[in-house]
């Protein structure tokens, strides 16, 4: 059984096409949904979250569907969600908000509940801000109380949306290790616009661009896309998709490289601007 | 070092939690002094007793001060539980409710200068409360309700016991502005029943509308026929003891609905649009 399945998903609000015909799977281990802001990594993640129903496609999670009440709720059982903007009520402290969403999650016998609460939090390093309001929390404690309420339960499949956005390099850091701790005997898909968080944690990447999906495939299959289409010059090539000064002072061009030029090792960050600045292009790996 | 030591059947009933408090403290002095009657008392204790103290201990540390409105759902008999949900319900905030005082006491104070201001209170009465259900659903003003979403929790479920601390908080501050009223007695009172009406129409509404857009097409219908009504002086036609009839069978009538439709009501819940 596949934990995520979604065929030909199609949503639209009003004249805009969130989702195109967007085929989609995750299984166990930490899957990442890569795109630019506004290409419906977001709508996606909802879908898979059960809070968005697709206009058109198929939906299964965890072997349910989310269409029917019963099965969605069986699914939301064992879900963890951390919306992109995450909203918190703001005058509870961090263990009230966290013990709030556990009474959501069903958690009735308050001794239970209340280890729990102490679980996740202790998980997510917030033990010295526990009894502190959160409105008193810097952006990054929020994101830590966000993805605290999400591990509660222990939920098979983990949905985070932008997890490291806003957070400085050492939270960001700090944030990879507790999500990849997370995506060990789970299902965690993420989506960010950090090709390096992406790199760093993901088995499998989805590139999303203006609603469909681009490429799916291991960070390695992406970054092949671009070898040959990487190359240093004194200047910025013509033929370039994207060009930039490095530190030493010379140019890394990504495109189609001119007669002679030396390709260099890409990344993935020139393969996924390959792949975005240049939307007709669609590559499915394995 | 001490030469005394605890007698053992004092150890085994202090481990059991069989002795009184003078005893527990005597007891709990000298263990705190002899490492051999603490060795003596670590053979004795029941491990799973010590580890329920050793929880009951972590929770009270760890678990913040409730807030005032938590406190006093609680003296009331609500379980923790349903306390929190209504405590993080955001028209019950400070705010909201001095807003909804401090217009229906203006124009009840006002009413004493103009009596015409009488049905402009009976007018607006009933839309506190009103406000205070759609402004707890409203997607914008609820700021978990994405996290909510993707919960087991019953969507109808919520919207109940949020609309009955709404009600439960504005009626009181309604009640108190309509005892301000010039006029007869029952004035004070009568926008109850429409009150309780409005609510459940919107409620019902919500099968087939969202929160919001239910509360507000029940609040407009509401301004049209009442509004009318009363600048033409007919406020008995809308609050008198006849309508108050109308008013509870509608009560009844929208109540029913809202059974009969609690399923797809709750489907609708629980999704975003």
């Amino acid at each position: 059984m596949t934990a995520v399945r979604v065929i030909g998903a199609t949503k639209s609000f009003g004249r805009t096409r969130a989702l195109d015909d967007v085929d989609f799977e995750a299984d166990r281990g930490v899957s990442g949904l890569l795109g630019p802001n506004g290409a419906g990594k977001t709508t996606l993640l909802r879908t898979v979250a059960t809070v968005l129903a697709p206009d058109r496609g198929t939906v299964s999670l965890l072997g349910r569907n989310p269409d029917r009440p019963d099965e969605r709720t069986q699914i939301r059982r064992r879900l963890g969600y951390l919306p992109q903007e995450a909203g918190f009520h703001r005058g509870f402290t961090v263990f009230a908000f966290v013990d709030y969403v556990a009474i959501l999650k069903e958690m009735t016998d308050r001794r239970a509940r209340h280890d729990e609460v102490r679980r996740v939090i202790a998980l997510t390093g917030l033990e010295s801000v526990s009894g502190k309001r959160i409105r008193a929390l810097s952006g990054g404690m929020r994101r830590r109380v966000g993805l605290a309420q999400a591990l509660l339960g222990d939920p098979e499949l983990l949905v985070l949306d932008e997890p490291t956005a806003g957070l400085d390099p050492e939270q960001r850091l700090r944030f990879r290790e507790m999500i990849s701790e997370a995506g060990e005997g789970r299902t965690v898909v993420l989506s960010s616009h950090q090709t390096e968080d992406v790199a760093a944690l993901c088995t499998r990447i989805a590139v999303i661009h203006q609603g469909r999906v681009r490429f799916v495939g291991t960070p390695g299959a992406l970054t092949a896309q671009a070898e040959g289409r990487v190359w240093m010059d004194a200047q910025r090539a013509p033929t370039a998709l994207a060009a930039w000064r490095t530190g030493d002072g010379a140019y890394r061009n990504v495109g189609d490289p001119p007669p002679g030029a030396e390709p260099v090792a890409p990344t993935l960050e020139d393969a996924y601007l390959l792949l975005v600045g240049r939307p007709e292009l669609e590559v499915v790996a394995s | 070092m001490t030469e005394w030591h605890l007698d053992p059947e004092v150890v085994r009933h202090y481990a059991a939690g069989e002795v009184g408090p003078a005893v527990a403290a005597s007891a709990e002095a000298h263990l705190m002094a002899c490492a051999a009657c603490r060795g003596q008392l670590a053979s004795t204790v029941d491990v799973q007793r010590a580890a329920a103290i050793w929880r009951a201990v972590a929770d009270r540390v760890d678990m913040p001060r409730r807030g005032v409105l938590e406190r006093l759902l609680a003296r009331l008999g609500v379980n923790d539980a349903t306390a929190r949900l209504v405590a993080a319900t955001p028209t019950l905030r400070g705010p909201w409710l001095l807003a909804i005082a401090g217009v229906l006491a203006f124009v009840a104070v006002a009413a004493h200068a103009d009596e015409r201001l009488l049905g402009v209170f009976l007018v607006i009465a009933p839309l506190g409360p009103l406000g205070g259900v759609a402004v707890a659903f409203a997607s914008g003003l609820d700021p978990t309700r994405e996290i909510g979403l993707a919960t087991p929790y019953s969507g109808l479920r919520l919207l109940l016991i949020r609309t009955a601390a709404v009600l439960v908080t504005t009626v009181p501050i309604a009640v108190a502005a309509g005892l301000a009223l010039p006029g007869p007695a029952w004035l004070a009172a009568a926008w109850l029943l429409p009150a309780v009406c409005l609510t459940s129409v919107a409620l019902a509404l919500t099968a087939r509308l969202r929160p919001v857009v239910a509360v507000g097409a029940v609040a407009a219908a509401w301004l049209v026929v009442t509004v009318t009504t009363v600048l033409n002086g007919h406020t008995r036609a809308l609050f008198g003891a006849g309508a108050q009839l109308v008013w509870l069978a509608l009560v009844a009538a929208a109540g029913l609905w809202l059974v009969g439709r609690r399923n797809p009501l709750t489907i609708r819940l629980g999704r975003s649009s």
